[in-house]
């Protein structure tokens, strides 16, 4: 059971948080847009950390079974070639954790 | 809504151009709000901490993580730190719409707390297809009436962004009852977070072209992980941050 208080807690911070990130542009433009830094840092970070979190996932879900990292790696390969494909994000999620769960709940992993 | 004393010039069939751009974000929203609502719920969360997060915090994929984080009683400052990371490239969104958002400062803090990655690539399109500051208002002698720049354009942007917003609570709703009346174990589930981790790397990618961050992604996690295991994560984005900063600094384009 997750406790109810405590995950109110989460949410209200988790809220907080995800609100200033998306207001601080409007906030603080003239001294992000003086920074150049600021814009540069912008076209490598959310690529570079999207990756990590993507190779993150991966690597926890791999690590709960003990037939390597190959349905993670077919899953998330279908997903990436499908949104690439098609631009279509409900279809590469669908389709992505079908095949994972298909590949987890057969005999064969 | 009452009508104004004035017509505006170019608003026919608001409500089916609102539709069209709508439409594919409730396809979306839906089923992923309900996987979401029902995947707490199934974890052991109240099924109103589906309705209250999705309210609150409406971030897919801060909100597909805070599932297991939860159920494993993680500490909160934890919580924060991965919702910080997740939602980062959230910053970068807001300055490229800074000069179309509505002046009005409660309408102008909605349109930034509802600036998710779907209603922000809609809100880029309808940049494009629109001129706001030539959006013209006469009045019944055919003057042209004062008008704040594109209001018609501020209205269906706040439109636009309650709908979506609307899509995803709608979603988790349908999920977290879902997720209450049913007992079903499928193993894998869960792997939804990892395959919009893939949607959203692979859109960030199409908008860059640039493949140096993700060489240091992987590089950094590589290292990490030789380090140590439990924390890659965390080192990992600390030597990418570091590795944005040297790259940020010298090499100017």
């Amino acid at each position: 059971m997750i406790d109810t208080g405590y995950a109110l807690g989460a949410i209200v911070l988790m809220a907080l948080i995800t609100f200033a990130l998306r207001a601080l542009p409007f906030v603080a433009s003239r001294w992000l847009q003086r920074h150049d830094v600021v814009r540069r840092l912008g076209r490598f970070l959310p690529l570079a950390i999207m990756t990590l979190l993507l190779l993150h996932a991966i690597v926890g879900a791999a690590r709960e079974h003990a037939t390597g990292p190959w349905p993670e790696l077919m899953s998330a390969g279908l997903a990436a070639l499908l949104q690439w494909r098609s631009r279509n994000p409900l279809l590469s999620i669908v389709a992505g954790t079908a095949l994972y769960v298909l590949l987890r709940n057969q005999t064969l992993f | 809504m009452s009508a104004p004393p004035s017509s505006p010039v170019s608003t026919a069939s608001e409500p089916a151009a609102l539709f069209t751009l709508t439409a594919p974000v409730a396809m979306g929203y839906i089923p992923l709000g309900a996987v979401f609502g029902f995947l707490l719920v199934q974890a052991g969360g109240h099924w109103s901490l589906a309705l209250v997060s999705s309210l609150l915090v409406y971030a897919g994929a801060a909100q597909y993580m805070m599932i297991p984080m939860l159920a494993a009683g993680m500490p909160l400052a934890g919580i924060a730190l991965a919702t910080l990371v997740v939602n980062l490239r959230h910053i970068f969104y807001g300055l490229s719409l800074l000069e179309r958002l509505p002046r009005s400062r409660l309408l102008r803090a909605y349109m930034a707390f509802t600036l998710t990655d779907e209603t922000y690539s809609i809100l880029t399109t309808l940049q494009k297809n629109n001129q706001p500051d030539q959006l013209v208002l006469l009045d019944k002698n055919g003057v042209m009436v004062p008008q704040e720049p594109g209001s018609t354009m501020v209205r269906q942007m706040v439109l636009l962004a309650m709908l979506n917003h609307g899509w995803w609570l709608l979603g988790s709703a349908l999920g977290a009852v879902i997720g209450s009346q049913a007992q079903i174990r499928l193993a894998g589930l869960d792997f939804v977070l990892a395959a919009l981790f893939a949607v959203l790397t692979v859109e960030q990618w199409r908008s860059r072209r640039k493949a140096t961050p993700v060489w240091v992604a992987l590089l950094s996690y590589a290292l990490a992980w030789a380090l140590a295991p439990r924390h890659a994560l965390a080192i990992a984005i600390a030597l990418s941050l570091i590795a944005g900063f040297w790259f940020a600094e010298t090499h100017h384009d």
